[in-house]
């Protein structure tokens, strides 16, 4: 929560929350190599469902923004790239 | 893995050691090991010749399938004793003959024989952890169980061990290719999240998930057979499966009522409405529902996973038998039940503490959950496993008709509803003491539980 309180959600551009996204599964929740890539599959990639709501609390903590459970379909979940796509328009209409 | 690099002994992961205190609880309270069995429902054509050479080769070349266990000096962690695997029998492979013809229409029945091994005392000491059995059907077609001492496989990893002996019978593994994290997983801790942290922390954050298990135990909760008590185990299972259509419904229903993520919850809720549906018709009303669920503590992507040991942790949840009446409303518990366990770090905190149990004694775990629940260790079993053997079409040269686990439930809860998907089908194994459940209950059980998953 701290990084959203220095940041500020209007600093959160998209490529910013794509880098977050991405470092968080690469460093943290996925156990994969260098061909992982933001576009990359996260269904092939072994996302779970534990991994991905232990992603959505990681961008809570850090983005301070928490993702709506409804908003998590599989073409939001395709790639980091599209998730988080997903999360910069939920902080857009959260102010 | 060459013998050369091969450890003398394995450790038992903290899930072997959790599943290994309810084994000693059975073998002590009910006269049986604490199995679980995986069942394959096979077309006609099944080779047995070619399944017990192959699985002979991949015993030899992988000691953990016969190896003792064992505490060294009474009192360290305890062991798979790889060294002293060859002196022990390989695993049986029984054949039976089906007593009677198939039924013309329907499906063939479950054979007696598999109940009976679910039941069955393993002598883990002297490396009997494993076993198999076929039934062959007068028309050609086989029932395969494989039946193990629960700590050997978790259900995942029966799965994967299955898939790979079908394809070392197709020539494309080998019985020596596991690599050690394949075979049995990076470390004992590698999935707790707090590897590198010290004892004493690890023993704090124990500490933690104990005070949580107490605190369920505050709103007393209640199991259908009651508290444990001193019987002989009599497992039984029945299975139902859906057809396409109707699992298409279902599957269709858990996303729209538990969402794209955690359709298991919805699966979960049906569980327990069924369950409570016999409560009720008892006239009993109990302080709550407890229900464990296993969660997978693999690592995800890359790594190829363990086949071996228990790699698992638990989530509980709790619900009063008031929660439970409002489908749509348990569903929403539930949910958010998962969402604070998963934030308060419960999966991290209950894997630690069950790798803390592996320095306890081995009954210690199963006698604290159950001193903390009040004599019960669960309200009920619950299991959804989704997608059954997926990519495994045949095994040994015969087609997987069907596909499914029935694990061991303890007496007491003495019922568990143990799902899972297969080619598009929902299989539901209801495993049941023998005599927890009048007959008239187990059809209602039935008939709620599938009135919920499929709807008005």
């Amino acid at each position: 929560m701290a990084a959203a309180t220095a940041r500020g959600a209007e600093q959160w551009t998209l490529e910013a929350l794509t880098d977050l996204v991405f470092r968080i599964l690469r460093d943290e929740l996925l156990s994969v190599g260098p061909e992982f890539t933001p576009r990359s599959s996260l269904v092939e990639s072994g996302l779970d469902s534990l991994a991905v709501t232990q992603l959505l609390l990681a961008i809570e903590e850090r983005a301070g923004v928490w993702l709506d459970e409804g908003l998590l379909t599989p073409e939001n979940l395709a790639s980091a790239e599209a998730l988080a796509a997903c999360v910069h328009e939920q902080l857009l209409q959260t102010g | 893995m060459s013998s050369s690099s091969r450890p003398a002994d394995l450790p038992l992961t903290g899930g072997d050691c959790f599943l290994r205190a309810f084994d000693a609880e059975a073998r002590g309270w009910h006269r049986s090991s604490h199995c679980s069995q995986l069942v394959l429902r096979l077309g006609p054509d099944f080779d047995p010749a070619a399944f017990r050479e192959r699985l002979a080769e991949v015993v030899r070349a992988n000691p953990i399938l016969r190896a003792p266990i064992v505490r060294p000096w009474g009192v360290a962690p305890p062991v798979y004793r790889l060294a002293w695997a060859e002196r022990c029998a390989p695993p049986r492979v029984e054949l039976h003959q089906a007593p009677a013809p198939p039924p013309v229409t329907g499906v063939r029945p479950l054979p007696e024989v598999f109940f009976a091994r679910l039941n069955d005392v393993l002598a883990l000491r002297r490396g009997e952890l494993l076993r198999f059995d076929v039934v062959r059907w007068a028309d050609g077609r086989s029932d395969l169980a494989m039946t193990w001492a629960h700590m050997l496989f978790d259900g995942s990893g029966s799965e994967r061990f299955v898939a790979w002996l079908e394809r070392i019978h197709r020539g494309e593994r080998r019985p020596d290719d596991l690599s050690p994290d394949e075979a049995f997983g990076a470390s004992e801790t590698a999935g707790d999240g707090l590897p590198e942290a010290s004892f004493r922390e690890r023993g704090r954050v124990a500490t933690l998930w104990q005070s949580r298990m107490k605190a369920l135990g505050a709103r007393a909760p209640g199991s259908l057979a009651g508290p444990r008590r001193r019987v002989r185990q009599r497992l039984r299972y029945t299975l139902d499966t859906l057809g396409p259509e109707e699992t298409a419904r279902v599957v269709a229903r858990a996303r729209e009522r538990a969402g794209f993520l955690t359709p298991v919850l919805f699966y979960l809720a049906a569980a327990i409405r069924a369950h409570d549906a016999i409560f009720r018709k008892r006239g009993l009303e109990p302080g709550s529902y407890v229900v464990p669920l296993p969660v997978n503590l693999r690592p995800r992507g890359k790594a190829a996973g363990a086949l071996f040991r228990s790699h698992v942790s638990i989530l509980w949840f709790q619900v009063t038998p008031d929660q439970v009446q409002d489908f749509a409303g348990l569903v929403a518990e539930l949910k958010e039940q998962r969402l604070a366990s998963i934030k308060a770090g419960l999966v991290e905190h209950g894997a630690v503490a069950m790798d803390m149990a592996r320095y306890a004694p081995k009954r210690c775990y199963a006698w604290m959950a159950r001193r903390m629940l009040r004599g019960e260790a669960a309200s009920c079993f619950f299991a959804f496993t989704n997608e059954f053997l997926p990519e495994t079409t045949s095994f040994f040269g015969a087609p997987i008709e069907n596909g499914f686990h029935a694990p061991a439930v303890m007496p007491s809860p003495g019922s568990g509803a143990i799902m899972s998907l297969r080619e598009g089908r929902l299989n539901l194994a209801h495993v049941h003491q023998e005599g927890v459940l009048a007959d008239d209950e187990r059809a209602l059980l039935r008939e709620r539980l599938l009135a919920d998953l499929l709807g008005g």
